[in-house]
């Protein structure tokens, strides 16, 4: 998924009318600590500059802000384990009683649910809702992914081209609190894609429209207010009681806030006050100093599965041209990208695709100076060589990006890195909101384009097939992620092979993806520029911080007392 | 204000012994009016600020390559430049226990980097003078233009009533309540978008000219002129002479032109370098909201936007353009009160009619 | 006079109507706008796009959505923004209204009493140096960018090394007059300053300059030749024909700035008024707020010239509504 739908809502959507400024916090009077860890009580006061962009609606919803709320107050039938670092990658059962082994060459999938799981509305879960879950993922018509990811299973398809008469009566079979999928096909990523926000359960009594808040669910908390203008407020859903401390731990703070409207340099002035316990948005520039000196000890940093990269158009000239694309990979200085994003501390420069920490990532760097798998200087003299030999010495460019001040500041850095080269460069800034459409479209005919991508879960073809498969190329299209238009047959050969065998043996699968992600980074279809890390700017009430790698700032389980 | 006062011009000539008279000799309007305005010491001070001004943005290629020796274009983040004998990082690392954040160098108040980098490295000194250029080139070209146009239509409208001034006028009514900011958008987007820029037989608008934003900021400032200037029409228009010119079978056109014109244009002079003050400062505003000037272009306004981010550590980044502007348009607007009392010391302040 | 304001209501429709069309076909003739992929959300496959065109009628023709725009926005008001389907356009506008309408008023507020208060003093003590002086100053004022201004004020009292002077001054942002009075002045009172000095400099000079021209009327002389007071004479006839000129442009200025003409002050001190509102909807290209924000500011330009030119009118005879 793209960055901005995680650090742009603040940018992107609108500013409203804000709540009170850093009102005081309310502490509730009841104190217990519970055996599971952290003080229960107490009310987080999360601020945002505006509320997550697009639905509310949770199978709709695509951006990290809401889906850091969502695992609060909903389960899916497995989740990722809430835990920091490579534990927390792991998925572990939620609703479901334990992970099933798939039969029939794994395409039928059986899950046994736990009894007794009641709804924030006080309805008991059975298999009905997992179903009529599913079944509504396609109804409603615009769920992001139901035509790319749910369509493996039976009926998905059709469900796609007719939602009105969706059933999905082959695909999904209930029996009391049995549910079995019936797949089209193997799916070696199918318990990730059940673990993804798009399809946590929901009472079957949702209605089949979008819905304006998010409905009842079995999560530790229940979403009683979403006013887009002032704030989001969870509180605890009466019902819950906890069945597995990895899948849904119990949640600490008895009221969970996440106010509208400040700017983000008053977020910080708020947080750094303890007006607010935390913020969602990245903080500005000019105040990381002062937090990295002054209140180092409230700030957590920690590195994130995302890439920031640069596409050049392998279908159009200049870098149609293999020696041109690997130059200009040669003479960047991935330090001073670094730099322009915040220093070292918080970026880590990269040549390939895959991030570090991640299924199938083995450190791999040919465009460095010193022959090594970690990048450490560029080399001119080569770049220069390989240029010259390509013959593209003189053409013109456009380097593309969107109007933030640091993205606008990449897009220089390369203005005067290809001018240096003896390329005509110059710079196309466009506002953030159809930057990314534009630069898939490949009537615009980009040479050189800005990117990111956050991975949706841990797994290697996430990145590569999506970003650089053949069947990530729609021309003429406003949604063609394959922004390089890279196709090559033998890689994409390989991925096929990579993919199946991840069905069997996960293991030997990431060795082959990290031998695609190789022969992908030799052909230079990008200037991958770095891996960013994540900035937690907390107050000085919040105990029991964890970072989980799919989740982020993991708020119910910290404490506010 | 006592300086601006009005000097009569004494018609008692005093001979000295043995002088003989010489012949009166007659000034034109245009002439009492330069001697008015030459003598208005306020104005003639504010004139050569402008002036000066517009000499120190045109001699910024000079400034940066043989005073600065910088690049206030191209993006340094990695360079390193000699404060006080020592080699420093133009942007330098955040210190403390995390070390985090990157913050460009502080004034060095030597010739380079007088003032200090911005966040890609460049020298603001250096970006400032440039930025001078596209500011006053839009500014003053922009303020030109919808004169023009204004003086045109409330000729039109002042001088053939009824329905053309209906129309006119009402159309300047939409104008007026139109939003700039989004046509400016637009048009900005379109130009980035389209692959050479926008064509319309020979004219070719390249994305990074400056005409889309002059054409926008002159044509949402002529309802402004074109009010005073229909109104004087309106008046003039009654006026004896023009009878006169009409018994004798003016035609319409040499009305307009020979009689009307020439009584009003001193509307539109007065008005004109308070309208460059205007323009200057939405041109600021439209860029420093990005929907201005374009990058890689550079202009007051968006020297002050790139300061934003770096308001607290590095304030020179925004201060400086902005005392710039206040310059130039202060000036602007003592010479434009020197010129309306120039012309027409007993005139009143013009206002929206 | 009826015909008149009949007139100009039939002008304020049309204009309303030119204006909104406008923005349509402006904002479809920008390239890489594509509604239905910003409702579809992030990565969505081509098929849920062309599910989410049909769904909000995006795939029919022109005019066929103008009207269906308007018809939401003006009889329905559930007209929905494209960036977050939650938000509807018209509550959001009346929440943004009271934050606009809280920053002019004060800021007029406090203008007009300066401007007036100066533009006397500059008259009163015409010859000396005090009439120069204040000229300058209002001629400074003018001068400023006022995005500029905020800035450097923003600068001063919001800097984490400001000076304790400062320290009573609340982060950015706006706290609604019915949730704590005090909180919501000391929000206020530096964007109110900042955003008047540009028009006290201004109405300051224009004060002055329609009394020196009253100063020789006959009536003026008359009242001196009746034995009041230059103050009286001052205060009593002066001032209220002066007024005149002061008034129809203070309605010009207050309608351009009520309908979101403040957006630069609401910007640099993060107010969630109109004008930001504006800003926003523009940088992330949601048509259905920045129809709104456009109409709402034409209406308030609009009525406001209108209003304007019916109480010049009234108040000085020699001129009639044109």
């Amino acid at each position: 998924m793209k960055r901005s739908v995680i650090l742009f809502s603040a940018v992107l959507a609108l500013v409203l009318v804000a709540a009170g400024c850093g009102g005081s916090s309310k502490k509730s009077s009841t104190t217990s600590t519970t055996a599971s860890g952290g003080t229960k009580g107490g009310v987080f006061i999360g601020l945002a500059n505006a509320a997550p962009p697009g639905s509310p609606d949770p199978q709709v919803n695509y951006t990290a802000q809401e889906w850091q709320l969502l695992i609060m107050t909903h389960d899916g039938l497995v989740g990722f384990k809430r835990a920091s670092g490579t534990e927390g990658t792991k998925i572990v059962p939620d609703l479901a009683e334990s992970i099933p082994k798939p039969t029939n060459g794994g395409k039928t999938w059986t899950f046994k649910l736990r009894s007794g799981i009641k709804f924030s509305n006080g309805q008991t879960l059975t298999g009905n809702d997992v179903k009529a879950t599913f079944v509504r993922l396609f109804k409603i018509g615009d769920s992001p992914n139901a035509g790319t990811w749910y369509n493996v299973i039976q009926g998905g398809d059709g469900c796609v081209k007719t939602p009105a008469s969706c059933t999905l009566d082959k695909g999904i079979t209930v029996n009391g609190n049995t549910v079995t999928f019936h797949l089209a096909r193997q799916d070696p990523e199918f318990l990730d894609q059940l673990a993804m926000p798009f399809v946590l359960i929901l009472p079957a009594s949702t209605p089949d429209k979008n819905v304006n808040i998010p409905p009842a669910g079995t999560g530790p908390y229940k979403w009683v207010q979403y006013a887009p203008t002032k704030q989001i407020k969870l509180v605890r859903n009466p019902f819950f009681k906890e069945w597995s401390k990895d899948a849904q731990p119990a949640g600490n703070p008895d009221v969970i806030l996440q106010k509208f409207g400040l700017s983000v340099e008053a977020e910080v002035t708020a947080v750094e006050n303890n007006q607010a316990d935390w913020m969602f948005d990245p903080p500005p520039a000019d105040r990381l100093n002062e937090m990295g000196t002054k209140y180092a000890n409230r700030v957590h940093i920690n590195p994130l599965t995302a890439t920031y990269y640069f596409a050049f158009n392998v279908n159009e000239p200049p870098f149609n041209n293999l020696k041109a694309r690997q130059g200009v990979n040669f003479a960047t200085d991935r330090n001073a990208l670094v730099k322009i994003t915040g220093g070292p501390k918080l970026a880590v420069p990269t040549c390939q695709v895959l991030p570090p920490n991640f299924p199938g990532y083995q450190q791999y760097c040919p465009y460095t100076k010193n022959p090594s798998a970690k990048w450490t200087a560029p080399d001119l003299t080569k770049a220069k060589q390989l240029i010259a030999a390509s013959g593209t010495k003189g053409a013109s460019v456009k380097v593309n990006t969107d109007t933030t001040d640091t993205d606008k500041a990449l897009g220089l850095y390369f203005v005067g890195l290809l001018r240096s080269l003896g390329y005509k460069a110059t710079l196309q800034a466009l506002s953030s909101d159809i930057q990314y459409s534009y630069i898939q479209n490949s009537k615009n005919h980009v040479q050189f384009a800005f990117s990111d991508w956050y991975q949706d879960y841990p797994a290697a073809s996430d990145f590569l097939n999506i970003l650089l498969g053949c069947g990530s190329i729609h021309p003429n299209s406003n949604s063609s992620p394959n922004i390089a238009q890279f196709c090559d047959k033998g890689i994409q050969a390989k991925m096929t092979q990579a993919a199946s065998t991840g069905i069997t043996d996960p293991a030997a699968a990431n060795k082959q993806w990290a031998q695609v992600d190789k022969e992908v980074t030799d052909q230079a279809p990008w200037v991958s520029m770095y891996n960013p890390k994540y900035v937690d700017f907390l107050s000085t009430r919040v105990k029991g911080y964890q970072f989980s790698p799919q989740w982020f700032f993991l708020i119910a389980q910290s404490s506010v007392k | 204000m006592a300086e601006f006062a009005f000097e009569p011009e004494s018609d008692q000539v005093h001979l000295a012994p043995g002088e003989t008279p010489r012949e009166i000799q007659g000034k034109s309007p245009w002439q009492l009016a330069g001697r008015r305005l030459v003598r208005n010491r306020i104005a003639m001070a504010s004139l050569g600020l402008f002036l000066l001004i517009v000499v120190l943005c045109l001699l910024a290629p000079v400034y940066a390559h043989h005073i600065a020796h910088t690049d206030p274009f191209a993006s340094n983040i990695s360079g390193t430049t000699v404060v006080n004998g020592k080699r420093v990082d133009i942007i330098q690392q955040g210190g403390g226990g995390l070390g985090l954040g990157e913050t460009p160098i502080g004034p060095t108040w030597q010739t380079n980097y007088f003032v200090g980098a911005d966040n890609s490295g460049r020298d603001v000194m250096a970006r400032t003078l440039y930025g001078g250029r596209n500011s006053l080139e839009i500014g003053v070209s922009s303020a030109v233009l919808c004169c023009l146009i204004a003086l045109v239509l409330g000729v039109i409208a002042g001088f053939f009533r009824r329905t053309t001034d209906a129309i006119l006028s009402r159309t300047m009514d939409l104008i007026w309540a139109f939003p700039v900011y989004l046509l400016a958008i637009s048009l900005a987007t379109v130009l980035l978008t389209k692959e050479n820029g926008l064509q319309w037989g020979p004219i070719h608008i390249s994305s990074s000219s400056l005409w889309v934003t002059t054409t926008i900021i002159a044509i949402v400032y002529v309802p402004y002129v074109y009010r005073p200037v229909r109104g004087e029409v309106l008046s003039v228009r009654e006026k004896e002479y023009v009878e006169a010119s009409v018994s004798q079978g003016a035609s319409n056109w040499r009305l307009m032109f020979a009689e009307i014109l020439p009584n009003i244009i001193t509307t539109v002079i007065v008005l004109l370098p308070l309208m460059i003050a205007t323009t200057v400062l939405t041109e600021s505003a439209l860029s420093f909201l990005g929907i201005g000037v374009q990058p890689p272009q550079a202009s007051w306004g968006t020297i002050i936007d790139d300061g934003q981010a770096l308001l607290y550590t590095r304030p020179a980044v925004a201060i400086v353009p902005g005392i710039f502007i206040v310059a130039t348009v202060l000036s602007l607007n003592v010479l434009g009160d020197g010129v309306r009392d120039a012309l027409d010391p007993r005139a009143k302040v013009r206002v929206r009619e | 006079m009826t015909a008149f304001i009949v007139r100009r209501l039939i002008g304020l429709v049309v204009v309303l109507f030119a204006i909104s069309v406008l923005t349509f076909l402006i904002f479809f003739a920008i390239p890489g706008v594509d509604p239905s992929r910003q409702l579809a959300g992030r990565n969505p496959d081509p098929a849920t796009i062309a599910a989410v065109k049909h769904q909000f009628g995006l795939d029919r023709p022109l005019p066929i959505r103008y009207l269906l725009m308007m018809k939401r926005l003006f009889i329905s008001r559930d007209l929905v923004s494209y960036g977050n389907q939650a938000l509807k356009v018209v509550p959001t506008i009346w929440a943004a209204t009271p934050v606009t309408f809280s920053l002019v008023f004060g800021a007029a507020v406090i203008w007009i009493v300066f401007s007036i208060l100066l533009g006397l003093l500059a008259v009163v003590f015409k010859g000396t140096f005090i009439d120069p002086l204040i000229m300058i100053l209002a001629l400074i004022g003018i001068s400023m960018p006022v995005f500029w201004l905020g800035e450097v004020v923003n600068l001063i009292t919001q800097s984490p090394n400001r000076s304790v002077i400062w320290s009573w001054v609340p982060p950015l942002g706006y706290v609604p007059l019915t949730q704590n009075p005090w909180q919501w002045f000391l929000h206020l009172i530096l964007p109110w300053i900042t955003l008047s000095i540009l028009y006290i400099g201004f109405y300051a000079r224009v004060l002055r300059g329609s009394l020196l021209e009253v100063q020789n009327e006959d009536y003026v002389r008359t009242a001196r030749a009746k034995g009041l007071s230059p103050r009286g004479v001052l205060v009593r006839h002066m001032l209220r024909t002066s007024l005149i000129t002061f008034v129809s442009l203070f309605g010009l200025d207050f309608g351009v700035l009520v309908g979101g003409g403040a957006l630069l002050t609401e910007v640099v001190f993060a107010l969630p008024g109109v004008g930001l509102l504006t800003y926003h909807s523009l940088q992330s290209l949601d048509l259905p707020v920045i129809m709104a924000t456009v109409l709402y500011g034409a209406f308030f330009i609009t009525i406001m010239n209108a209003i304007v030119d019916v109480v010049y009118a009234r108040l000085d005879p020699r001129i009639r509504p044109s």
